[in-house]
């Protein structure tokens, strides 16, 4: 049994506020920069398409020393400038540090348990450094959840070709390939849920894995779709935020989504068995075209650091890869003549590291942290392959990507309960 | 002559029949050991194998890197079949040591008193070697991988110098557990490690100034070019 999060002040200020309809929950870490604006469009969101319902905002925050917690707590909705003028209920705010492991998984079971004290009806969650929310976002992550009986709203944007890497070569295909439904962002950021479904989310005991840090959002949607919710998308236009922190190590952060999305695999490996192809998930919102922004990337970085893996990880590589996977990741050019990383080799890469993860052939930290390189040389192949695209015609190599998760998802299942092959990888 | 022939011949014999006869049932109480010794080891070797093939040891041994270390070293049988040898011999040599404190012969009760009062020590000598060799493999591993994800290119190299100072650290603490030139070896131990800072502190500050100034440079060039980027991995 876990220790609660919501500590004796905290109570008692949950008792003074009492039952509420919605909550909005923004976890944060030094967001002072973008916060402000967050806020306001969750306030403006709130008072134009529910001004009727109790709404509660909740920042969940990680210890920031650059003042987000005095931010929240400053920042207030002008309702005439979004020409509201009918009476609308208070927006009660909680500005509270969330303890524990740090990071956005915490964060969230902060407001999960804050959401079920409170018994709302309907929880939304938005990041903190965004830059292109509007009040509509509100009324697309909560409307389905808070008038259409649905009980889980994943977000649909327009983003970058270059832009969420993971989602677009590892998460979105393999959840797709595996579970089913085409949830184009699954870890997204943003999400709708029910109340129920957040008090679902606390009776699991995971707080302690890497769903306490960046595995929560994979965690939280393949969690509904395991539980057989009702799931929607939201379109949510263009998602713009603020520059990442140059400090932030991405080993770890694709260690803590996919070492994630792969435990889950194994949680549910009855239930993916089972499914036979992917199906659409409906969405929400009218579909506008939105101007994106360019994204700098530097290609040969990205093929330097998947070049030197090849020279000094192939030995870890081959306790994990079959032999002729191997064989075409040394075949592998990234100076733009073929083969680049085809897709077929691609998905038998992601699939031989789930079942390695699942054979347990080396410490899950080194397999995963060992799929930092392969990654990176991936995304290297698909800027080279892209950069003369349109966004729909990047979009179309996704969704080749996708299907090649699918066709190749009888190899995963066929390989699964097998034993490995000594000394040969999968 | 004839007290002559009894002290001289029929005294020493009567002693030697007499030694004889009281030695030879500890003798044969040892033999009685030393097989029963045999038959138990060679039962326990064989229950070992079979446990330890279906634990898959052999498969674990080669995720580990035993499987190679024992093949580099000459051992072709698999890990499974070596580690039932040495319960076999281990349990030989416990009975061994029994069947003699049997004979109730002073100088070998004294010998077998001190290798029983020793054998602790060398048993616990050899898990930290066995433990040494998992640890330096197993940081060896994340130490190439973190460097690698670092792009220090240097990684193989800092990974062997991992598993060796691991490996030292072992070595140096199953002597100290064995009692072998407890001194010499901590002092050995002491110098060496010494030694390799100093080097490694007049490389950089001499030697390979120019190189250092290159690595360092190499990182914040890095350092730059990711923050340079601006897109989302998630």
């Amino acid at each position: 049994m876990t220790v609660s999060m919501v500590r004796e002040d905290l109570k008692t200020r949950l008792a003074a506020v009492g039952p509420a309809d919605i909550l909005v929950g923004i976890p944060s870490y030094n967001n002072a920069r973008t916060i402000g604006r967050v806020v306001q469009a969750v306030g403006a969101g709130l008072a134009k398409y529910f001004p009727e319902a109790k709404a509660v905002l909740v920042n969940s925050d990680g210890g920031s020393s650059d003042g987000t917690p005095e931010t929240v707590d400053r920042s207030t909705v002008d309702l005439q400038s979004i020409l509201v003028a009918h009476r609308v209920n208070a927006l009660h705010k909680i500005v509270t540090p969330y303890h524990g492991i740090p990071g956005k998984g915490s964060a969230f079971r902060l407001i999960f348990e804050i959401a079920e004290a409170l018994k709302v009806k309907a929880c939304a969650v938005v990041d903190a450094d965004l830059r292109s929310i509007n009040p509509d976002w509100m009324e697309l992550l909560l409307r389905p959840v808070f008038r259409e009986g649905f009980d889980y709203v994943a977000p649909y944007y327009q983003r970058h070709k270059y832009d969420g890497t993971i989602t677009n070569s590892i998460v979105y295909p393999l959840t797709r390939a595996l579970y089913g439904p085409r949830i184009r962002q699954p870890i997204g950021g943003e999400f709708g849920f029910s109340g129920d479904l957040a008090g679902y989310f606390l009776t699991q005991d995971v707080w302690d894995t890497d769903v306490a840090r960046y595995g929560i959002d994979i965690w939280m949607t393949t969690t509904a779709i395991a539980r057989g919710c009702k799931i929607c998308q939201a379109y949510l236009g263009a998602k713009i935020h603020d520059p990442k922190d140059p400090a932030a190590d991405l080993s770890a952060m694709l260690t803590q989504v996919v070492g994630s999305t792969f435990a889950l695999m194994e949680k549910y490996a009855e239930q993916w068995k089972t499914v036979g192809r992917s199906e659409s998930v409906p969405i929400f919102g009218f579909e506008y075209e939105v101007g994106l922004e360019p994204v700098p990337v530097n290609v040969d970085r990205l093929i330097k650091a998947f070049e030197l893996g090849r020279t000094e990880l192939t030995a870890v590589w081959t306790e994990i890869l079959a032999p002729e996977t191997l064989a075409g990741l040394v075949a592998v050019r990234l100076d733009g003549s073929e083969p680049g990383f085809s897709d077929a080799l691609w998905t038998r890469i992601v699939y031989e590291f789930a079942l390695a993860f699942h054979r347990r052939v080396m410490a899950h930290e080194h397999l995963l942290k060992s799929f930092t390189p392969l990654y990176l040389g991936r995304v290297a192949s698909f800027i080279l392959d892209t950069q003369s695209m349109s966004p729909p015609e990047a979009e179309s190599r996704i969704e080749r990507l996708c299907q090649s998760f699918e066709r190749e998802k009888s190899y995963v299942m066929d390989q699964w309960d097998k034993p490995p092959i000594q000394g040969g990888g999968s | 002559m004839k007290e002559v022939w009894q002290t001289g011949f029929i005294e020493p014999m009567k002693a030697f029949i007499n030694q004889t006869g009281a030695f030879l049932p500890h003798l044969v109480a040892m033999i009685v050991v030393l097989a029963l010794g045999v038959l138990i080891a060679w039962v326990v070797k064989n229950a070992v194998f079979r446990v330890l093939v279906t634990a898959k040891f052999d498969q674990y041994s080669g995720r580990i890197g035993l499987s190679l270390a024992l093949s580099k070293g000459g051992i072709r049988e698999s890990p499974a079949h070596w580690v039932g040898r040495i319960a076999y011999w281990v349990i030989v040599l416990i009975f061994l040591m029994l069947g003699l404190e049997v004979l109730d012969l002073k100088p070998v009760d004294q010998f077998v008193s001190e290798v029983f009062s020793y054998l602790p020590h060398m048993l616990i000598a050899v898990v930290i070697l066995v433990v040494g060799f998992l640890l330096a493999n197993f940081f060896a591993r994340a130490t190439l991988i973190a460097a690698v994800n670092a792009q220090i290119v240097e990684a193989r190299f800092l990974a062997r110098a991992v598993r060796i100072a691991i490996l030292l650290l072992a070595l140096a603490m199953a002597f100290d557990q064995l009692g072998i030139a407890k001194n010499v070896i901590v002092a050995a131990f002491s110098i060496t490690l010494g030694g390799v800072v100093l080097a490694f502190a007049i490389a950089f500050g001499l030697g390979a100034r120019d190189a250092a100034k290159q690595f360092i440079e190499r990182r914040l060039k890095r350092e730059q070019e990711q923050k340079e980027e601006d897109f989302s991995h998630l």
